[in-house]
């Protein structure tokens, strides 16, 4: 019961109109599509989380979406729907990687058990991806570095802030360092002794949300062995970090704004009232605007947040900063592989100075890291930086900045044979903005 | 009482239910949860129209259609109450269907007597229609499937789960609610 992304692939639209709208009940974002092929054509477009796909159409079949939706985004769980008569496709599309299959007309529970099974493992992947990120962060940034006039501005404005106690709204582009920001800010704060809880919002499973914020008491539920503090308690006296806001589910917000008034809550199956004093932080990469429009954000609770905020600038904007960024990447990687590199060439430099670096820091990072593990001599070298070194990469400077974007992710693409979630870990960005920004370029993905 | 137009909330038992102590009891819920005031307006007098021969159902779908279509010029809501099974194409059957965010919905009494006694059980058979509607209505409010077991607007996959939820929204739903609400009133 969440905001899960499903498409719906049946060539009789009586089966599609009725799968939708029963999905649709249980809160689930659900499109449809007649065909295979409208089907791949979605995907182009948007990220589904969900396929439900019949076995039998008309043109191409559902074990051909499988295999072809597998082969671009091994992510994607496939449901096949099938008849009595055609089982043996069905377990042969399980080989292929199908989750699951149902036998229609199916039962209502069936379906839904199924649907909340996939959402959980797909939530735990989420957490775990989260997690790693967090960790590789935590050890490779202790500092927020930049002389460039954006980030002089980004400093001054977290001197002003932090010894306030206003709620701060960051937004940004992923890799920007919304995270950083958010922790400076708290480090420069009086209450710089106290914690700084991080909340990843579209990490956390929605039905663990509840739980995690608030915490529970013993035998609240089935699994509540022990009390449990959530991270909204064991924020107090310090920050609490609500990072990807944008994701959290409408429940979640209405409970959210009611601590952010009151700053008095109650522990899941607890009868006392817990009050807490924390400053909040929030940080942002959707367009909030957009997301109340369309009634996926309260604006009440918007207005809660932005109290105080600010954009963080992306490094396309800040490309002065690039040989400071580079030299702290290469000082801290070197040392974490015990490699004698400190230095990078010239060419290997101006080619970094004309990227656009889509994925931001982060992806600069990346990029460095890779260079340091791959290189043989104390100099980086423009052949140990592959994101340089395709034929489909013409020099930046006679293309827009759209140009050399769309040329840089198509070969990424191309060379990690259109594998979404390793692409948009190279590039250093999430799999929903690669999706986005394939559908923004209209990116082709060789037949 | 002069009421506005499009408040009203239909409830329009479809056949044979005539059991005026359920509809006065359905009643009652609607109007403490949704606070509209309602009327049973008997719509349909039989679902024939919507038979599937070879699964001995009944479309909920199409009924659904004509229900929005007959219902009277100051209705809000309409709720249909049939005692026959219903079913949508891709699934087995369902206890009711609603259009969301839309205005009509219909549930099914066909399944809900099911672990009951003739005798005796009477009011846990008319609060499992209770619940239902109300769920099937809260549906056209734009609610949607609760995770919280007590909440009326709880999906169940059982009969003995709607006995076990509430006949309470929950403070997550009665607060979607009262957003939808006055969303008419701010356009």
């Amino acid at each position: 019961m969440g905001n899960t992304k499903i498409l719906v692939v049946d060539d009789e639209l009586i089966i599609r109109k009725s799968l939708a709208d029963w999905l649709e009940r249980d809160g689930h974002k659900v499109e449809t599509a007649v065909s295979g092929e409208e089907a791949l054509e979605r995907c182009k477009d948007t990220r589904f989380d969900i396929l439900l796909v019949d076995i039998k159409m008309e043109g191409m079949s559902g074990l051909d979406v499988l295999k072809q939706i597998k082969e671009s985004d091994p992510d994607v769980d496939v449901v096949m729907i099938t008849a009595y008569g055609s089982i043996s496709t069905a377990i042969e599309a399980m080989k292929n990687g199908a989750y699951d299959y149902l036998l229609k007309p199916f039962d209502p529970n069936e379906l839904g058990v199924l649907i909340e099974k996939i959402i959980d493992h797909q939530a735990q992947a989420r957490e775990n991806l989260y997690l790693k990120e967090l960790y590789k962060d935590r050890t490779r940034f202790e500092s927020m570095i930049g002389q460039s006039r954006p980030m002089q501005v980004v400093f001054d404005l977290i001197e002003d802030i932090a010894p306030t106690d206003s709620t701060v709204l960051i937004t940004g582009e992923t890799g920007t360092g919304k995270g950083l920001t958010a922790k400076a800010i708290h480090t420069k704060s009086p209450r710089c002794e106290g914690p700084f809880v991080v909340v990843n919002c579209g990490a956390i499973p929605e039905h663990l949300m509840e739980s995690e914020l608030f915490g529970h008491q013993k035998w609240a539920f089935t699994d509540a062995k022990e009390t449990k503090k959530g991270r909204l308690e064991l924020a107090h006296g310090g920050t609490l970090f609500l990072d990807e806001i944008g994701e959290i589910s409408m429940r979640m917000q209405i409970d959210l704004l009611r601590v952010l008034e009151d700053h008095v809550f109650y522990r899941v199956g607890g009868t006392q009232p817990i009050e807490v004093d924390f400053r909040v932080i929030a940080a942002v990469n959707r367009d909030l605007d957009k997301e109340i429009k369309e009634g996926r954000f309260r604006e009440d609770l918007y207005y809660r947040l932005n109290v105080i905020s600010f954009q963080m600038p992306p490094l396309r904007e800040r490309k002065e900063d690039i040989p400071l960024l580079v030299d702290h990447f290469l000082r801290r990687f070197s040392q974490e592989t015990n490699k004698p590199i400190d230095n990078i060439s010239r060419e290997a430099m101006d080619e970094m100075m004309l990227y656009e670096w889509p994925g931001n820091v982060r992806e600069l990072g990346n990029a460095i890291e890779r260079a340091v593990v791959v290189g043989k001599g104390r100099k980086i070298l423009f052949e140990d930086l592959p994101i340089f070194r395709s034929e489909y990469l013409t020099p930046a400077s006679n293309n827009s900045l759209n140009e050399a974007e769309k040329t840089h992710i198509s070969r990424i693409l191309n060379e990690n044979q259109w594998n979404i979630s390793k692409s948009a870990e190279i590039l250093g960005i999430d799999r929903s903005t690669l999706y986005s920004k394939i559908k923004r370029h209209k990116i082709p993905k060789p037949a | 009482m002069n009421v506005p137009p499009e408040h009203i909330i239909v409830i329009s038992p479809i056949g044979d239910l005539e059991d005026t102590s359920l509809l006065n009891q359905i009643s009652r819920e609607i109007n403490r949860i949704f606070t509209h005031p309602t009327e049973i307006v008997p719509l349909l007098k039989d679902v024939n129209f919507a038979l599937d021969p070879v699964r001995n159902q009944y479309h909920s779908t199409s009924i659904l259609e004509k229900l929005e279509r007959l219902s009277p010029i100051n209705t809000m809501k309409v709720v249909g109450i049939t005692m026959v099974d219903l079913f949508i194409p891709i699934l087995t059957h369902v206890y009711g269907e609603a259009q969301l965010g839309g205005k009509a919905c219909i549930v099914s009494t066909h399944r809900l007597k099911e672990g009951l006694s003739l005798m005796g059980s009477r009011h846990i058979y008319h609060n499992r229609i209770t619940k239902e509607v109300i769920h099937e209505l809260g549906h056209t409010f734009n609610l949607r499937h609760c995770p919280d077991h007590f909440c009326i607007m709880h999906y169940c996959r059982t009969v003995k789960d709607v006995d076990g939820k509430s006949d309470q929204l929950c403070r997550y739903c009665k607060t979607l609610l009262e957003d939808e609400m006055k969303r008419p009133a701010k356009k």
